[in-house]
């Protein structure tokens, strides 16, 4: 017991003896703490202030007075108040453990050079400390101060004429700025040649944008996208002053039109350890792109900042890009056209997807004649009338009357005329299907009724030819899978299966065809608008008709016995 | 006029009637290669001026230019209506908000629905791709026998087991239409129902099955008629018409200028994706002021 009491004693003693206060004081400061400690006359550098205190009996609120050379001007900031050459803030240091710090920036212009100093001090019920911070005042050589000079004039002709001569030059205005901005580069700040100034890719994410509408937004992977920056922006800033100062970076889409922001460009909004590299999945609602960046001194500095895009908000078309600098009261704007364009991978993938059943088609066709053979002169006869009927009952009224419902309508005639293209030409594949269940009896029927709308109509059109491959080898790969041509009965159950597997092979059809027209038409179709044209036109007309070809055909096959 | 007149070829000689098969299907196909290619408005414009054109030169009668300036006009206007709502390019202007976003389901299916006054103009530059495919297709399909196309297709080694089901195809377009009008007629006649439009629709879903039952009737007479005199088995005639020699020569040049288009654009596709090559410069040039 004696033992633990001296214990407890002796820890409470070393408590007290090692409790204090830190002082960090370090004038002039800089991000990457060179400590140089040279101040050119005109710049503006900040005073950097942290107080570390630690195990002191109870919270205690301490003033702190800073006092720079005769000609130095001291900024207000959040916690300093400034008066002249001198500044004052108030801190409160927590018992247990704090770090009180603070920034204050100071801009000098006194006229005697050399070695000076600035006076720290600290005063509190039982905490007291006084501080000297030497540095080096030094006057900008002849050829920065011409330059400088030469900078100001030039920026104050262009923005006022009629008063240059007679107005004083502001020098707060004009201790740094920026020189260019260049996007997009890579993470290394270099251009691509190769690559078009001005133009920036974005993927596509036309699918994900869909599900993410459905599902309420949550299944966004923004570590993902946080992680791969769109691009990257060299900022080229000019700091004539030799300024050292935090400012902040944004940049936003401008509508050219307009002048407004528009949604486009985000920043990550919240960091921690549980996330992806630590993205917490939350951004920013300003639909800008920010960063902070650290003027630390020299002439001229370059930036290279990561460019965030919402791949679900942004627009293709042509912008302003807005680069804004601000810090301290000062602000500088730079704008410069840009172009956003997507990268329509998946209008790339439906179209490489074509052509791959076109090849197949090319590949396979000599197999139609075994069909032919194999069907005899009543099964092609047949496939013929079908052929002539599907062009008749299809073709023909979608032709000419599907304009008139395409002018009525608009982009939702399809639905419309899909109840011919979807439930009556799937009627008449499956009806034929029950009578002859033949490999490519469904790929002679979509070629007669392809070529009979060539020599009657005159449409043969690349995009036709790829639209007939897609739908003829889904078709027969749906079919094959399903085993549809080894099945030795037709149940209710089965055709079923195969009406719903012929409507998702529409579906699928639907969706490549609305791509192609995307992509070779240069046509924009909304993500949901494609789904729901996967899901009524694809789906469910497909597998309606398909189910009523079951019925028909087995009545038909009644006519076949006669 | 009526329908079947509207797509009936016309007698008279022209330049366009007097051209081959072969020549037709080529200039189509290629023209709508070269349709698809081009970007630039101003090209585009200058193509579909081409094609009406060509229905200058083809003499195409009044009632003829008029149902192609009504179909030209649904198609543009239909191109225009669907690219007003979904245009997604900046600068977009809404006119008008059909679908607000805070409108429940609709509203959070859709992210809201407008009409973009940028997306008409966008529809009506688009459209002229299809509009010039139908015209050069209307212009084709008014001046061919389909007799003509189909020698062209023999020439090009089609089967000649497709050629009959094709030419079988065409020849019962009109006796299936008339059998459709027949079995309307009796459907109208069972049912007790009065004749007119909306008796025609309400009988189409019993069309099918009674149309197909006489589809497999005839097949099967057609099919022991073909058999027994051998017409199916028959190899293809080689005399199938020459294809001229100008006529092949302007086609030879047409394709090395189509080729050199989509070539060019290609390219700067490729320029546009980082694969860049210095001694295209020209070609790039050229394809962004013109393609």
């Amino acid at each position: 017991m004696k033992i633990m009491t001296l214990l407890l004693l002796l820890i409470s003693y070393v408590q007290i003896c090692f409790a204090g206060v830190k002082l960090e004081a370090v004038y002039p400061y800089s991000l990457d703490k060179k400590g140089e400690q040279v101040v050119y006359e005109g710049s503006t550098m900040p005073f950097y202030l942290n107080l570390t205190s630690f195990d002191l009996p109870e919270d205690e609120p301490v003033s702190v007075k800073v006092t720079f050379p005769e000609g130095f001007a001291c900024m207000s900031g959040t916690n300093f108040q400034a008066t002249g050459n001198v500044a004052a803030a108030k801190f409160l240091l927590n018992k247990n453990f704090a770090h009180s710090f603070d920034l204050l920036y100071v801009e000098a212009n006194g006229k005697t050079f050399g070695s000076r100093e600035a006076l720290v001090e600290i005063t509190g019920p039982t905490y007291s400390e006084k501080r000297t911070i030497n540095f080096t005042y030094v006057e900008p050589d002849e050829k920065q101060k011409a330059l400088v000079q030469k900078e100001k004039i030039q920026q104050q002709a262009s923005a006022s004429s009629k008063k240059k001569a007679k107005r004083k030059i502001d020098n707060k205005r004009f201790n740094w700025y920026i020189q260019s901005v260049t996007i997009p580069v890579d993470n290394q700040g270099l251009k691509n040649d190769k690559e078009e100034a001005g133009v920036l890719y974005v993927r596509d994410t036309s699918l994900e944008s869909f599900r993410n509408r459905m599902t309420g937004g949550g299944a966004t992977n923004w570590s993902a996208v946080f992680n791969h920056p769109a691009c990257h922006l060299l900022l080229d800033m000019r700091n004539p002053q030799r300024d050292i100062r935090v400012l902040k970076f944004k940049a936003e889409l401008i509508n050219k039109q307009t002048g407004e922001n528009v949604p486009g460009l985000i920043t990550a909004g919240k960091t921690n350890s549980e996330s992806e590299n630590g993205w917490a999945g939350e951004m920013s609602k300003d639909n800008e792109s920010t960063a902070l960046i650290s003027l630390d001194g020299k002439k001229s500095q370059t930036f290279i900042l990561p460019i965030y895009v919402d791949y679900f908000t942004i627009l293709e078309g042509d912008y302003t890009l807005r680069v804004t600098v601000e810090g301290n009261g000062q602000k500088k704007i730079q704008e410069n056209p840009l172009t956003i364009s997507k990268r329509h991978s998946l209008g790339l993938l439906a179209v490489a997807f074509s052509f791959l059943c076109l090849l197949i088609v090319f590949v396979c066709a000599y197999k139609i004649k075994d069909t032919i053979y194999q069907i005899g002169a009543k099964g092609a006869i047949t496939v013929a009338l079908f052929a002539t009927i599907a062009f008749g009952g299809i073709t023909l009224p979608t032709t000419i009357i599907g304009d008139f419902i395409h002018a009525l309508l608009g982009p939702f005639s399809g639905l419309v005329t899909g109840l011919l293209s979807g439930i009556f030409q799937y009627l008449l594949i499956v009806s034929l299907l029950v009578l002859y269940r033949k490999p490519g009896v469904v790929s002679l029927l979509f070629f007669v009724k392809f070529m009979l709308n060539g020599v009657m109509f005159g449409h043969f059109t690349p995009l036709g030819m790829l639209s007939l491959s897609v739908s003829v080898v889904a078709l027969e790969v749906v079919l094959y899978s399903v085993g549809f041509f080894k099945k030795k009965t037709l149940s209710k159950n089965y055709m079923l299966l195969v009406a719903l597997a012929l409507g998702l092979c529409d579906a699928l059809t639907t969706f490549v065809n609305l791509e192609q027209m995307m992509f070779f038409y240069r046509l924009f179709y909304a993500d949901w608008y494609i789904s729901l044209y996967m899901l009524v036109n694809g789906l469910l007309y497909s597998s309606i008709g398909a189910l009523l070809g079951f019925k028909t055909g087995n009545k038909l096959k009644q006519v076949m016995g006669e | 006029m009526s329908v079947r007149q509207l797509w009936e070829g016309s007698d008279e000689d022209n330049f366009v009637r007097t051209l081959s098969g072969s020549t037709k299907l080529s200039c189509l196909f290629l023209f709508s290669i070269l349709m698809i290619t081009v970007d630039n408005p101003r090209t585009l414009f200058i193509l579909f001026s081409l094609t009406l054109i060509s229905h200058v030169v083809a003499k195409t009668s009044i009632y003829k230019w008029q149902a192609l300036a009504v179909l030209l006009i649904l198609s543009l206007w239909g191109s225009m209506f669907s690219q007003a709502l979904f245009y997604a390019q900046t600068p977009r202007t809404p006119l008008f908000v059909l679908i607000s976003p805070t409108a429940g389901l609709l509203g959070q299916i859709t992210d809201g629905l407008y009409i973009y006054r940028e997306g008409i103009l966008y529809g009506a530059v688009q459209g002229l791709r299809s509009a010039s495919m139908m015209t050069l297709g209307l212009l084709i399909c008014w001046n061919s026998d389909p007799r003509q196309l189909l020698n062209a297709l023999l020439a090009w080694k089609l089967s000649p087991q497709v050629a009959f089901m094709l030419v079988t195809a065409i020849r019962f377009l009109p006796v299936l239409a008339s059998e459709t009008g027949e079995v309307i007629t009796a459907l109208q006649l069972r049912s007790n129902s009065q004749s007119g439009r909306t008796a025609v629709l309400r009988h189409l879903p019993y069309i099918a099955k009674p149309l197909l039952a006489r589809c497999l009737r005839r097949a099967q007479t057609l099919a022991l008629s073909v058999v027994s005199r051998g017409f199916f088995l028959a190899t293809a005639s080689k005399n199938r018409g020459l294809w001229p020699r100008r006529e092949l020569f302007a086609c030879i040049c047409f394709t090395a200028f189509v080729v050199a288009i989509v070539g060019s654009k290609f390219i700067y596709l490729l320029s546009e994706q980082g694969l860049y090559f210095g001694f295209f410069r020209y070609v790039y040039d050229w394809t962004k002021l013109y393609l």
